[in-house]
């Protein structure tokens, strides 16, 4: 079973997209669910930290992991190394930091960009060269685990700077600072800037770009499952022809999350039905049980394969570390995107098991729904209830059965002939149109 | 060899003196040729027989016209002379076509002789040249100037001929004696007397080219080393470049020579220079273009390439550029000369030329001979050199160079399947050691060269473990330096490679973001044959992982037509209907596939019709009623008409008689029959893994056989138990409820379970003769705004980009083809096609229910730069026949 819950887990598959510090995220949640040894993962940390700035954090992980009390002579170096680059980086930006933390001076910079620099260096005698400064500091400040510092900064050095390519970079700071204090609804704009800027900046090679949206998806995927309409932003943005190709080219393993999304997500069911032909398109280039549940319910109509599958997927849901977020109440946790799904998925189930049946005994049913004969049976008559099933339980044989769904003969003429003259004048608008064009020219 | 023949035939044929005999002769001698250790000592009884009338023919025709020939000599009549003269050139050909000769028969060389010999004659009677009538001399001069063009090509035979002509007339004499040996007799008696100024005078030319070449020779080898300075050597180089390609020069002395000269070279640059032109010189041993290199000679150029190769490892300083003219004394510096000496030439023009000499050899020679294994084996040999070249090109940072260099070994690997490249590479390595013996006596023999240059390129080709890894590694090599042409090529052969080890899922994706399918109608035709190779590969493939829709969709557009052969190059089909100039002819034999390349055109049948039967017959059984049926393989239902028309049924011969009996058997629900007969042929041995993929089509065809059935005799049932089908059918339960659950969510079929009892209970839908007609009212109508539409659209051109996008929701595949509204809207996917073709594959392409995927290289270093556009990433419905490439295009320039 170890073994499986390691084969389920993306994080290898994740983390490479991801920044150094939104891997941490990840790897405390590794640890709190022991999928992996403790030593391991402490090392894989003092790996990630290694490169970043946070060496008093690498050192305490450095003690717990070997037991001792003293740091490796490496580490101290680096601390003190640290120290003073933060030092001369903060003098070199604070001309311009004095500037900001001065209310009365902000207040005259305008909406103008090139205003506000001829203002900067008029009065205050800040160049391009502080600006710069600003942003390395704010780099630094990132990487040093102060993000709330960084994000500051990096908004008002993008209000100031003037080349793209470092406006971008400046942008995906901001976003993983916001990332990782969850201000959620913040870092969603931030997301949103950075998706515009990606779809309408020309890249030197399609390459880039494609690589600029998987790290956008990748990084996009703390705030869907955190945020409350993140769900629905989810579709919107895989679902794109854009960003599915890039799914599909370079980031299968995204498509869990975006099943999962429709599963979780009623209002978008429109698009399931694409989603399908994607999923079956790249079934053999990736597995993954919520995946490979879409395909039981909506391709082959397994119905014992899905319920199967449900049951991984629980599994595979409690160890994900987007998905299976805690929710502490009193005493024990829970995972609600857990119950939400199951609940879903059974309607998926049923839905499309009613479809094709006329009767149904209910203890089949209450065992497919995993779910017992009791509950099954309430839960059918909530179903009715809402009037979401055309059906009625029939309890001396212990069947449901299904009112017959016969397409009415007027219906379907209706249905057939309703988009006619839509089209019609359609084309009529487009004739006219066009000779107009023509007579104009 | 004439004259050994001929002496030998003057001895058999004293009893037996007919033509048809001495023709088997001629017959059997230029076949020994071709047969090595064809025994020559035949004996007559047996040669007789082998006589084909059609070669008879062709002879007889000859010696006709020979004698109206000689018939115009004695009355002096030039203008039929001229007219017969034209005749039997003609017929030469077609003999010579047909005996597959290299040299022109003796008769035909007799004939020349006796017209030179009388023309010259003619010419020195100025008397009688002035009586002629004007037409007369008209015809006298136009035949002594084709005579003298003529001839030219013949010169070797006919002097030959007539060193030795008694032989001949020997011979020949004994056939028509009365005539022939008069009129011989007068000949020879007026050459002597008439014609002994002229005749001579050629004889000697001849006598002192060839001493001359000899001479020259004798020249090179005696002078002392000592003597030998740069600027002789250079000088002497000169003279003989020139002299090649000139009337007269041997080609194969001048190659000799030449050789001896890079022995004598006085530096490396300058042995380069000559090795180059050695290089050349060999490529020119073959005139023209159909016939191939001889291989011996292809075997030295290949080792004289390496020796370039060595000499530039060896000296990094010299530069090959074909750009720059180089310096007159560019290569006089000596070998420790500091600074960079460019030598002309180009190394992938050679490597490129030596790759189309081997590829034209393997083209000509009988694949069923042990010849051609033999040249088989000398691929190894090529591919050390190509792997050798482009590693000099990386080294030199010439990366295009080296781009096109791994193509050519691409292209050479692709079609290989695991199994003939682990063969190859235990060949290598094995006829590496062989040939190290060999050369190592070969190097004692002639004098040892100034410059000596050791072998420092490896001789031995490296294969990595497994051809993919090759595969990969010169692929993304090529895919970050070649040129457009080039990575496509690449593309199509990774793409065939994939296929070919079974990876569809990674094929198709290659396929579809390179975009080669929109393109490749611009490219050149042999880029076109790849690309066909590579989608019936493709279709292979997926049969092969049970993709059965995939792979009809992959076919079906090879078999639209009924050139499958044309297309994939693998011989030449026949058409009744326009008949090919023999240009057209000679280009499409160009192009032919050599046989170990072939795809098995029976295996390709019988996967296409196996595929085409698995679709359409539940199709034809689900839209049996309806008048506008669908189609999904118009090939296949032609060929059941066909024998649905016949009276009786002979037992199955050939690949499509037995699907046509699989195909009846499965109409009727019998999946046991026509599963036997499909296991009956025998292209299934071609197969890896046999009994799987039988397996596999044995399921599907139970697969089948029960929705068939299903849409069949539903109408006869009110209900069915899920027992009794799966009995019936001999399918798991779970397979049959998940097969008619996907039709009951389909509308294929109004039913639906009842649970408890596992049973179907179909609904009948009986509709009133109002409501039917209303039906078809409806469907007439959006039939009609269907075709505004497309009018429309036809006419401001491609504007109608929202209807298209409309008409995405309304396009399924085949699998959920008949649901719902989608029976009626069928007929879209045939009218958007024609669309298509009107306005464009871009508005298109989306329309079918894929995907547009901007492409950028997939996990594949720098990536083959996609171009714009989306590609329809779904079913793969490539409807129409248009996107087959169609090579007639390349016989019209």
């Amino acid at each position: 079973m170890a073994e499986t819950k390691e084969n389920y887990d993306l994080t290898p598959r994740v983390a490479p997209n991801l920044d150094r510090h939104l891997v941490f995220p990840i790897l405390e949640f590794l640890q709190e669910r022991q999928l992996y040894p403790d030593e391991q993962i402490l090392k894989f940390k003092i790996e990630l930290l290694n490169k970043t700035n946070m060496v008093d954090y690498a050192m305490d992980i450095h003690k717990s992991l070997y037991h001792t009390e003293d740091a490796p002579q490496d580490m101290v170096e680096r601390r003190a190394e640290v120290v003073a680059r933060l030092k001369s980086l903060e003098e070199a930006a604070a001309p311009l930091v004095t500037f900001l933390l001065n209310p009365n001076a902000v207040q005259e910079l305008r909406a103008d960009k090139q205003y506000n620099l001829q203002m900067l260096k008029e009065r205050y005698q800040i160049g391009p060269d502080q600006i710069e400064a600003l942003y390395q500091y704010a780099k630094f400040q990132f990487e040093c685990g102060n993000y709330s510092g960084a994000a500051d900064y990096l908004y008002q050095y993008r209000t100031l700077c003037s080349n793209l390519e470092r406006s971008l970079s400046a942008l995906w700071g901001k976003l993983a600072s916001e990332i990782l204090m969850q201000n959620w609804d913040i870092a969603l704009e931030e997301l949103n800037r950075v998706k515009e800027i990606i779809d309408s900046k020309s890249f030197a090679s399609p390459l880039n770009q494609v690589q600029n949206r998987i790290w956008l998806m990748h990084w996009g995927l703390y705030i869907f499952f955190n945020h409350e309409n993140g769900r629905t932003q989810i579709i919107d943005l895989f679902i794109q022809d854009k960003y599915m190709n890039a799914i599909q080219t370079s980031a299968p393993h995204l498509l869990r999350y975006l099943a999962t999304a429709f599963i979780v997500n009623k209002r978008r069911r429109p698009q399931l039905k694409e989603f399908i032909k994607v999923i079956q398109q790249e079934h053999y280039s990736y597995k993954d049980p919520i995946v490979e549940f879409l395909a039981c319910v909506f391709v082959n109509y397994d119905f014992d394969g899905a319920q199967r599958k449900m049951k991984e997927c629980e599994e595979v849901i409690v160890n994900d570390p987007f998905l299976g977020k805690r929710v502490e109440d009193g005493n024990f946790s829970t995972v609600p995107l857990k119950d939400e799904f199951l609940e879903n998925a059974r309607l998926f189930i049923f839905e499309t098991y009613c479809r094709i049946h006329q009767r149904i005994d209910m203890g089949v049913l209450a065992e497919k729904l995993n779910l017992n004969y009791e509950e099954a049976e309430r839960w059918i008559v909530n179903l009715i209830r809402t009037s979401k099933l055309d059906a009625k339980i029939d309890s001396e044989s212990g069947t449901v059965i299904m009112e017959p769904t016969q397409p009415n003969v007027h219906e379907q003429l209706v249905n057939h002939t309703k988009a006619l003259s839509g089209r019609t004048y359609k084309l009529v608008t487009q004739l006219l149109e066009h000779s107009q064009g023509q007579a104009a020219r | 060899m004439t004259s050994r023949f001929f002496a030998q035939g003057a001895s058999d044929s004293e009893d037996e003196s007919d033509y048809e005999e001495e023709i088997t002769e001629v017959q059997n001698n230029i076949d020994s040729r071709y047969l090595e250790g064809g025994s020559d000592d035949d004996d007559d009884t047996d040669t007789k027989r082998v006589v084909k009338p059609a070669k008879d023919k062709r002879f007889e025709e000859m010696t006709h016209t020979v004698e109206q020939m000689k018939n115009a000599m004695k009355i002096n009549d030039w203008v039929s002379l001229q007219e017969n003269f034209d005749k039997v050139n003609k017929q030469l050909e077609k003999v010579m076509r047909i005996t597959e000769a290299v040299k022109a028969p003796g008769l035909y060389i007799k004939t020349l002789v006796l017209l030179e010999d009388f023309l010259n004659e003619a010419l020195a009677n100025k008397e009688a040249k002035k009586k002629m009538s004007p037409s007369n001399s008209k015809a006298l001069n136009a035949m002594r100037q084709k005579l003298k063009k003529n001839n030219k090509q013949y010169e070797e035979d006919i002097n030959k001929y007539r060193e030795a002509p008694e032989v001949e007339d020997e011979n020949e004499g004994e056939d028509d004696e009365e005539e022939e040996s008069e009129f011989e007799d007068d000949v020879s008696l007026e050459d002597v007397v008439v014609a002994p100024v002229d005749e001579p005078v050629e004889d000697n030319r001849w006598e002192t080219m060839k001493n001359k070449g000899e001479r020259e020779m004798e020249k090179l080898l005696s002078k002392d080393p000592k003597e030998i300075t740069w600027e002789w050597v250079n000088q002497k180089f000169k003279e003989i470049v020139a002299a090649r390609g000139k009337k007269g020069t041997a080609r194969f002395e001048l190659v000799d020579q030449l050789t001896h000269l890079t022995k004598i070279a006085k530096t490396p640059a300058q042995k380069l220079e000559i090795l180059f032109s050695v290089i050349s010189a060999q490529f020119d041993v073959n005139p023209g273009l159909s016939g191939h290199m001889p291989i011996k000679v292809w075997k030295k150029c290949v080792l004289n390439m390496l020796t370039i190769l060595d000499i530039l490892v060896k000296y990094s300083n010299i530069v090959v550029d074909d750009t720059i003219e180089p310096d007159e004394n560019e290569s006089s510096k000596p070998a420790d000369y500091d600074g960079k000496v460019r030598v002309w030439g180009n190394l992938v023009a050679f490597i490129e030329r030596i790759d189309t000499e081997f590829f034209k050899s393997l083209q000509s020679i009988d694949p069923h001979t042990r010849e051609y294994v033999e040249r088989l084996r000398d691929e190894p040999m090529f591919l050390a050199l190509a792997q050798n070249i482009q590693d000099y090109f990386e080294r030199m940072g010439d990366f295009k160079s080296a781009a096109k260099v791994a193509l050519r070994r691409v292209e050479s690997i692709y079609y290989k399947p695991q199994e003939v490249y682990e063969a190859m590479r235990k060949l290598a390595e094995l006829a590496e050691e062989d040939e190290d013996a060999e050369e190592g006596e070969e190097e004692n023999g002639p004098p040892s060269s100034f410059i000596v240059v050791p072998e420092v390129v490896p001789r031995k080709p490296t294969f990595p473990e497994s051809g993919r890894a090759m595969m990969d590694l010169l692929v993304s090599l090529i895919y970050r330096n070649g040129d457009e042409r080039t990575k496509a090529r690449a593309m199509l052969c990774d793409i065939y490679h994939h296929a070919l080890m079974d990876n569809f899922g990674t094929a198709r994706d290659l396929l579809l973001m390179s975009h080669l399918q929109d393109n490749i109608q611009h490219m050149d035709i042999s880029t076109q044959i790849l690309f066909n190779r590579t989608m019936a590969q493709l279709g292979l493939c997926a049969f092969r992982v049970g993709m059965i829709t995939e792979s009809h969709s992959c076919l079906s557009e090879l078999y639209s037509g009924q050139r499958v052969r044309e297309l994939l190059a693998q011989g030449v089909s026949q058409s009744r209907y326009h008949e090919k100039t023999p240009e057209q002819e000679r280009m499409e034999r160009r192009r032919q596939m050599p046989y170990h390349m072939h795809l098995n055109l029976e295996l390709l049948e019988a996967v296409h019709l196996i595929g085409a039967m698995l679709l359409e017959v539940p199709n034809m059984a689900a839209n049996s009623l309806e008048a506008r049926r669908r189609v999904i393989s118009k090939n296949f239902r032609r060929l059941l008409e066909i024998s649905e028309r016949q009276a009786f049924n002979a037992p199955p011969e050939n690949v499509r008689d037995h699907v046509m009996a699989a195909t009846r058997a499965l109409t009727k629900g019998d999946f046991q029959t026509a599963f036997e007969v499909l296991n009956s042929l025998e292209v299934w041995r071609l197969l890896k893994n046999r009994d799987s993929i039988l397996e596999m089509v044995k399921a599907r065809i139970k697969e089948e056989a029960l929705r068939t059935y299903l849409f069949t005799y539903s109408s006869s049932y009110e209900s069915l138990s899920l027992d009794q089908l799966a009995k019936m059918f001999d399918i798991s339960k779970a397979l049959v409820h998940s097969i008619v659950s996907k039709m009951m969510i389909n509308e294929e079929l109004h039913a639906s379970w009842d649970q408890p009892t596992q049973c179907i209970v179909f609904h009948e839908v009986q509709h009133s003769r109002l409501q039917s007609l209303a039906f078809q009212l409806t469907e007439k109508l959006s039939v009609l705004a269907e075709s505004n539409e497309r009018a429309m659209e036809s006419r401001t051109g491609g504007g109608g980009l929202d209807l298209s996008s409309r008409r995405r929701d309304n396009n399924q595949d085949y699998a959920g083809a008949a649901s719902g509204g989608g029976k009626w809207q069928d007929n879209m996917n045939y009218g958007q096609g024609r669309q298509g073709n009107r306005s464009g594959y871009g508005g298109r392409s989306s329309g079918q229910n894929g995907q547009p995927r901007d492409w950028s290289g997939q996990n594949r270093g720098g990536g083959y730069v996609g171009r714009a556009g989306s590609v329809n990433r779904g079913g793969m419905q490539m409807d129409g026949s248009s996107r087959m490439v169609n090579l007639n295009r390349g016989g019209r320039p």
